[in-house]
């Protein structure tokens, strides 16, 4: 059990009058080797929580533990927790500030204090993992990159500390189609290699797609937790929450409405070769 | 992090201090500190608290937030009492301790300017505590606006104030944001040396920078499509009015000073 978030609660500002509860009383465990997508609406709390994770964000009660141990503890090390918990915030391209692309994927283990040696490994390595080539690439200037490479130079930049746990906030938001694919298959090499995931995501196609667990907040409370198939029937449910649901479990739903049986589907490739066996199979339910 | 700083100092609660017209408000910040600096004597600031504690009474503003105003200024506060006990010219001697001599009139003036210090910033903390500071800028440039005649860019200047206001909470949270980010590789913005924490900014200036410059061609762009070209011949969607409010506070004013400048000739 890497993380556990026990009755956290969160409030921006407290005693001024801007002050704001984005979080309240969420518990959650984030099993290892395990891909969790954080779902919700706008607002609800979602990037507040992942940011507890790494505790760059103190909780204003309860408690967020690593290991058993709790982060927000003063002889815990929350350098030590960052480098364990990797983080890649919302739009990460706006991050990047080095000379060049290798310097920057290094600033991370450079400040663990590694090696220079170490540090140019784990830079070829990070790279490697995003698809972006070393050597054509390690002297350009992040600057001069498109979008998706941008994004995937700030991801590298986290991953080359090696994390154990991996929290991502809307990692595709703004990337065409062709790179948020890229990106996608990056992460779920990155999660069958052993990493853990948090994923923040509002593409619902996405979350189904990567996570083997979705939680639902909203309105800074954890309302649904369980498995991408069975989350994401509860169409109604979560319609009545603005959020959407893929277009697989959309169909499925649509489908059992007019008499149509069909098992618990979140998945375009496995709801069309469903489809395709209940059409051969038989015609039992044509009428 | 960054978010807990307060950037503008506005108290955002309804008051008849908060309805009043910013020009009002700003011309009459002018006359308290006029009429602070016609006090001549220790109990001319009688009539002066009278009037600041009545203000702020009225709006509504906690206390301890106007306090606070007064912070930066302790060390300020301490030099001008220190230097004016030490430095008295006058006859009269109060104590003496080996060369450290204070006379009454320096006491006196210490007292005074002191007073006139903490008064001075107290009663325009009122005005930025009671009014949004695009308000404000909004009062500026209509109070301005007569020097447009002679060439002065009101308009210009109050549209650069606004957007820079803006864009405070924006760089802010922004910075706030970078700084985050940078935090969440193992950067330390808050130990080391001064060098140190000098270079630890480069990772949170530059890209910062870089995201202003986004912003500012973002924003002239955006104005531009909607046909933004100055001040001239442009409406407003509020229109400030002179009320009621505005009425009695300037009479309220007038009395001050008037009180003031009669005690002055009475002594």
């Amino acid at each position: 059990m890497p993380i556990t978030v026990e009755n956290l609660t969160h409030t921006y500002q407290q005693g001024s009058p801007f002050q704001a509860t984005a979080i309240r009383d969420i518990s959650l465990t984030i099993r290892d080797g395990e891909a969790l997508a954080l779902i919700g609406h706008t607002g609800s709390g979602k990037s507040t929580l992942a940011q507890h994770l790494n505790a760059l964000l103190t909780p204003t009660s309860g408690r967020v533990l690593l290991d058993g141990r709790d982060i927000n503890n003063r002889e815990v090390s929350k350098r030590a927790v960052r480098f364990e918990v990797g983080l890649v915030f919302q739009y990460p391209e706006h991050q990047l500030f080095e000379e060049t692309v290798a310097r920057d994927i290094g600033f991370g283990p450079r400040n663990m204090g590694l090696s220079e040696a170490e540090v140019d490994a784990r830079v070829r390595a990070a790279m490697d993992m995003v698809g972006l080539s070393y050597e054509t690439m390690k002297d350009k200037s992040p600057f001069e990159l498109s979008g998706g490479q941008m994004r995937r130079v700030a991801l590298a930049g986290v991953l080359a500390m090696r994390p154990r746990i991996l929290v991502l906030d809307e990692p595709t938001a703004g990337l065409d189609p062709r790179a948020r694919d890229y990106l996608l298959s990056d992460i779920a090499r990155l999660h069958s290699d052993g990493t853990t995931v948090v994923m923040i995501s509002h593409s619902m196609d996405d979350v189904a797609r990567l996570a083997t667990r979705v939680a639902v907040l909203e309105q800074g409370r954890l309302v649904m937790e369980g498995a991408p198939n069975d989350v994401f029937m509860q169409v109604d449910r979560l319609g009545a929450m603005g959020l959407d649901v893929p277009a697989a479990s959309r169909l499925v739903h649509g489908l059992r409405a007019r008499g149509i049986d069909l098992p618990d589907c979140c998945l375009l490739d496995e709801l069309a070769d469903l489809l395709e066996k209940l059409l051969k199979g038989g015609t039992g339910h044509a009428s | 992090m960054l978010r807990d700083i307060t950037l503008g100092q506005y108290y955002p609660i309804d008051s008849p201090i908060h309805r009043l017209d910013p020009r009002a408000k700003i011309l009459l910040t002018v006359g308290f500190i006029v009429a602070v600096f016609l006090v001549g004597s220790l109990p001319g600031y009688i009539p002066i608290v009278l009037f600041l504690v009545l203000v702020v009474r009225l709006s509504r503003l906690p206390v301890n937030m106007m306090l606070r105003s007064l912070k930066p200024l302790r060390i300020l506060l301490v030099f001008t009492f220190v230097l004016n006990m030490f430095f008295g010219t006058g006859e009269r001697e109060l104590f003496r301790l080996g060369f450290i001599v204070v006379k009454e009139d320096g006491l006196m003036n210490a007292v005074r300017f002191s007073a006139r210090l903490i008064f001075l910033v107290v009663g325009s903390s009122v005005l930025t505590l009671t009014t949004a500071p695009v308000t404000l800028t909004d009062g500026l440039e209509r109070l301005a606006s007569p020097l447009k005649r002679i060439g002065f860019p009101a308009h210009e200047m109050a549209m650069m104030m606004t957007i820079a206001l803006r864009f405070i909470p924006t760089l802010t949270e922004e910075a706030d944001k970078i700084m985050k980010a940078q935090s969440a590789r193992g950067a330390d913005f808050s130990t080391g040396n001064l060098k140190a924490r000098a270079k630890a900014m480069i990772p949170l200036l530059v890209p910062l920078f870089v995201s202003a410059f986004r912003r500012a061609g973002d924003l002239a762009m955006a104005m531009e499509a909607r046909c933004y070209h100055g001040g001239e011949g442009r409406t407003r969607l509020h229109v400030l009015r002179y009320r009621r409010g505005d009425a009695v506070a300037f009479g309220a004013m007038a009395l001050l000073i008037a009180v003031v400048v009669l005690q002055g000739r009475l002594q």
